[in-house]
């Protein structure tokens, strides 16, 4: 496997040893590691200092991490200063992360969960999740090998390459797909477990329901899902326990 | 699940979703709906993993996993609730597997913190070596923190599978009881996920997608 392949492989671990200290930074060093190879014999110098930059402190969005270490990687080749290379990697921090959050986490990834928990329920079981792992991660592969392949190609120019490309358009509409695909799950969801119960039930869960979305407005992060949760069983245990 | 041939498929599962999380991969089999299927298939009950699966998929909609953001492991968390749920009608055994998944999936949280410190001490230990370009350094962190995450997703998963035991074992809840917990965690999910995904939608267009989302749903489950 030549030195592109094996460092789109090493990508896939890039959260690999995630820590504060430097967050994906040793990660992004490990996977540019075979596309530094071929600096090593031309400029033995430059190779040491350009590993000594792929280990710094970075942080992005897994997903499109490529972007980053193919341009940094094309900056050492292309022999540019070394003070540009690491502000090349801090300037796509926030850009990568943002951008990247956006599309998978907020998007891509709750879409299709959506899509999943909707035809899981209306009959399609096991086949629902061979689906949704198939079709996430056909998107994350091709985007993994684009990102790499682009920041390589744009090096420097990395910046203008991604406003250009498909990502800043795809949020929006992968977004709102996402909605629609919660949006459309979550009631289909809700009759799946209450239809055993009956009205009545739906009627008691409906309450929790609009106690826990309540709570989690009125208390904003700190009232997550499941510490609602837990709360609510402990009354509903203590509750059982005095009135039995 | 007292099989040593299923805990140890339960295990090397767990251990799996564990590091597909953050380390390695992120395949998203560490989802919720993943795992469950799976761990309910392990256990040879799978719709008892399905529907453990579902339910706390519904508060991992609830979590951006964002940078250095604190969030559950809900991976293991569900290997163990299947584990509780298997074998049992679930509209009783779901209320406590869910609680047992929740309470594991803290843990798992709290877990990422100490593996992301363990981490960062060994990047320190190694500072001198990174700042000499020593590439077998950032190797040997990497690998360092694979392990670390591979023996704190087993470490969790067997707390988990543990709590499962306990919980079968020691908790013996009323027909009414149990269904109370199963209908409170079911309310307390859909929560979980509403609110995620209101969140999510902020003041933006999407909000509109996902009223209409809500709407096709509702009609589509009363038609069934």
């Amino acid at each position: 496997m030549n030195g592109r392949g094996r460092a789109l492989l090493r990508l896939f671990a890039v959260q690999g040893v995630w820590n504060y200290e430097r967050m994906l930074g040793v990660g992004l060093g490990y996977a540019a590691e075979p596309l530094l190879e071929d600096l090593k014999i031309a400029d033995p110098v430059r190779h040491s200092e350009a590993v000594v930059r792929s280990a710094e402190f970075f942080n992005c969005n897994p997903n499109l991490a490529g972007l980053a270490l193919g341009a940094t990687v094309r900056a050492e080749y292309d022999a540019e200063p070394g003070t540009q290379v690491v502000r090349l990697r801090s300037a796509l921090c926030s850009p990568l992360g943002a951008l990247g959050d956006q599309l998978f986490w907020a998007g891509l990834l709750p879409g299709l969960v959506g899509a999943t928990l909707a035809a899981l329920v209306l009959g399609a079981a096991g086949r629902a999740i061979v689906a949704f792992l198939v079709a996430y991660n056909l998107v994350r592969v091709w985007t993994a090998v684009w990102a790499l392949r682009t920041g390589l190609a744009s090096g420097m120019a990395v910046g203008r390459a991604i406003g250009a490309s498909w990502i800043p358009k795809a949020v929006p509409l992968v977004g709102n797909a996402a909605g629609l695909l919660v949006g459309f799950a979550l009631p289909l969801v809700a009759t799946w477990y209450l239809r055993p119960f009956g009205l009545l039930s739906g009627f008691s869960v409906g309450l929790v329901v609009a106690a826990g979305v309540a709570a989690g407005r009125l208390f904003g992060a700190r009232m997550t899902g499941s510490r609602f949760a837990l709360a609510a069983v402990l009354v509903t245990l203590l509750f059982r326990l005095v009135t039995r | 699940m007292t099989d040593p041939f299923v805990l140890a498929a339960l295990l090397a599962w767990g251990t799996l979703v564990g590091l597909d999380l953050v380390s390695v991969a992120q395949s998203m089999i560490a989802r919720p709906v993943v795992a469950g299927a799976v761990a309910g298939m392990l256990l040879g009950d799978p719709a008892a993993g399905f529907r453990v699966g579902v339910l706390l998929e519904l508060f991992a909609l609830d979590v951006l996993p964002i940078g250095a953001a604190r969030y559950p492991d809900y991976g293991p968390a569900t290997v163990a609730a299947a584990a509780v749920a298997a074998g049992s009608p679930w509209e009783l055994s779901l209320g406590l597997a869910g609680t047992v998944g929740l309470l594991v999936s803290v843990v798992g949280g709290w877990s990422l913190q100490q593996l992301r410190r363990r981490n960062a001490e060994a990047v320190q230990r190694h500072t001198a070596a990174l700042a000499a370009g020593e590439s077998a350094a950032i190797r040997r962190l990497q690998y360092g923190g694979i392990a670390r995450d591979t023996l704190r997703s087993a470490l969790l998963t067997a707390v988990g599978l543990l709590a499962a035991w306990a919980a079968a074992r020691v908790l013996v809840l009323d027909r009414r009881t149990a269904i109370a917990l199963t209908l409170v965690l079911v309310g307390a999910g859909l929560a979980a996920a509403l609110g995620g995904a209101l969140r999510g939608a902020g003041r933006s267009r999407r909000r509109r997608w996902l009223a209409a989302g809500l709407v096709l749903g509702f009609a589509l489950a009363v038609l069934r």
